[in-house]
């Protein structure tokens, strides 16, 4: 058995996976939901630059697609798809669909601007879950008992694991890439301030904080600042293998993320709520539960 | 998930091969997108900040801006026009500006004809195609105003500046400027 060689995570059970399955789909349609996609299709087809596996796609259906009326359609399958799987409703085809409607749209916007990293970590998750029983337990699927009773172990906490060692994996390389890039260089005091006035120059950027030209004056720290990050993407694989790293990992990521948004300009919400991955969800519900006041008896 | 349960033992041995599949995928494609260092959707490779900021070298940015029906010059936020690009407009710009979709190994029909019009892609101006986003950027902001509003625009106008580096000031050196009447 797989759960023999590998040691699966604690609470990784049918529960979990699908608590995983309606975060990991409630964000992608509640980020659908609020996106005018009848704008994007007002944008020229012309300025398309189609990446990857997306130049395999023909021009006349970037030209049929990128309309108003056309991204409008595809906004509603979108969302559709989206709220079967986070609903957890025809799981096993609505979620293999959100995942490919999904793919796409996230290809057809690096098309447009750039290569993106936040959302990827999401979009492979949508893929584990894609092939994984997720609506076993936590779907509308599992209350009409239209899904199938497995026994826990790794049916269920092997996916959840994958995922893990994606996001685990995301921040690891990650480290060893700028190292591999910039070397020891990385951890000059000018990386970060010039790094973040670079970001904070134009008013093209989702957000227009003006943070970052305080850094020059704090360049004494930023060297350590920047150690201390780089310490951490390497060291978050701990937080698949340990129960004590794990909350600390997670809470200096959501310290991580926030400082990014204010000093950079660059955010990275989808990695946020991927850290749901990390959470045992069926101790959770039972804590809730023991939370819960019983009902008196009448009388 | 299916109601026709199948035999436990056949649906454990079938989600077997399906994880070793998609374990294998996925594997795969992260180690060769990390040897490689290089994103080719959808296979990503985590290069976010990978190269750090240089001081001695600075960069080049750009500001869209706009004239409204009553004179006053006013800043667009174009991620909120195009708001699925929200994080991805000055990827967009910079890309429209260096005439990034003119360096496809297959163009778009009337990519290649204004190509083949200009005589080839060195004689094609800078930013061949900003003009036609900046009408489109101008059509959504003026149509998100009430038709009779001063602030509607009369004009969209993409600047764009330098930073030189080498010291932490003279972020505004003016280099180019696209402009559009609506």
């Amino acid at each position: 058995m797989a759960s023999r060689i590998i040691k699966l995570p604690h609470g990784a059970d049918a529960y979990t996976l699908g608590v995983v399955r309606a975060v990991v789909h409630g964000v992608f349609l509640v980020s659908a939901l609020d996106t005018h996609f009848s704008d994007l299709g007002r944008l020229p087809v012309t300025l398309l630059r189609p990446v990857g596996a997306m130049q395999l796609l023909p021009w006349p259906l970037y030209d049929a697609l990128l309309t108003p009326r056309g991204m409008l359609i595809f906004k509603v399958l979108l969302t559709a798809a989206l709220a079967l799987g986070a609903l957890g409703i025809w799981t096993s085809v609505s979620t293999k669909i959100s995942f490919v409607l999904v793919l796409f749209y996230q290809g057809l916007l690096r098309s447009l601007g750039h290569f993106n990293h936040d959302e990827m970590i999401a979009v492979y998750f949508l893929g584990v879950l894609a092939f994984a029983p997720c609506g076993d337990a936590f779907s509308l699927d599992s209350r009409r008992q239209k899904s199938v009773a497995r026994p826990a172990g790794w049916v269920h906490g092997y996916p959840v694991l994958l995922m893990q060692v994606l996001l685990a994996w995301a921040y690891f390389s990650s480290a060893l890439l700028k190292l591999r890039a910039a070397g020891f260089g990385y951890f000059s005091p000018d990386n970060l301030p010039t790094l973040a006035i670079l970001h904070s120059l134009d008013n093209l950027h989702e957000t227009q904080h003006r943070y970052a030209f305080l850094l020059p004056e704090y360049r004494a720290y930023t060297t350590a600042a920047v150690a201390v990050v780089f310490a951490w993407e390497l060291l978050f694989p701990l937080a698949i293998f340990s129960k004590r790293a794990r909350p600390p990992l997670l809470a200096f990521g959501v310290v991580f993320h926030l400082a990014s948004r204010y000093l950079l300009n660059v955010f990275f919400p989808f990695f946020l709520a991927m850290y749901v991955v990390f959470i045992d969800w069926t101790a959770v519900a039972a804590r809730l539960r023991r939370l819960r006041p019983r009902a008196r008896p009448k009388g | 998930m299916g109601v026709d349960a199948e035999p436990p033992r056949r649906d454990a041995r079938r989600l077997r091969v399906v994880y070793a599949l998609v374990t294998l995928a996925l594997g795969a494609s992260q180690l060769w997108a990390f040897a490689a260092a290089r994103d080719l959707y959808p296979f990503a490779a985590w290069r976010q900040m990978m190269a750090g900021g240089d001081l001695r070298t600075g960069g080049s940015y750009f500001m869209l801006r706009g004239t409204t029906v009553a004179g006053a010059q006013v800043d667009i936020p174009a991620a909120q026009l195009s708001d699925a690009l929200s994080r991805n407009s000055p990827g967009l710009v910079a890309a429209t500006a260096r005439n990034g979709s003119f360096r496809l190994r297959t163009l778009h029909p009337d990519n290649a004809a204004l190509l083949e019009s200009a005589g080839g892609f060195e004689r094609l101006p800078r930013g061949a195609r900003l003009p036609e986003l900046l009408r489109a950027w101008g059509a959504i902001y003026n149509e998100r105003l009430p038709p009779d509003s001063p602030r509607r625009l009369l004009a969209v106008r993409l600047d764009e500046y330098r930073w030189d580096g080498g010291t932490y000031a003279d972020y505004q050196r003016f280099i180019e400027s696209w402009r559009v009447e609506l």
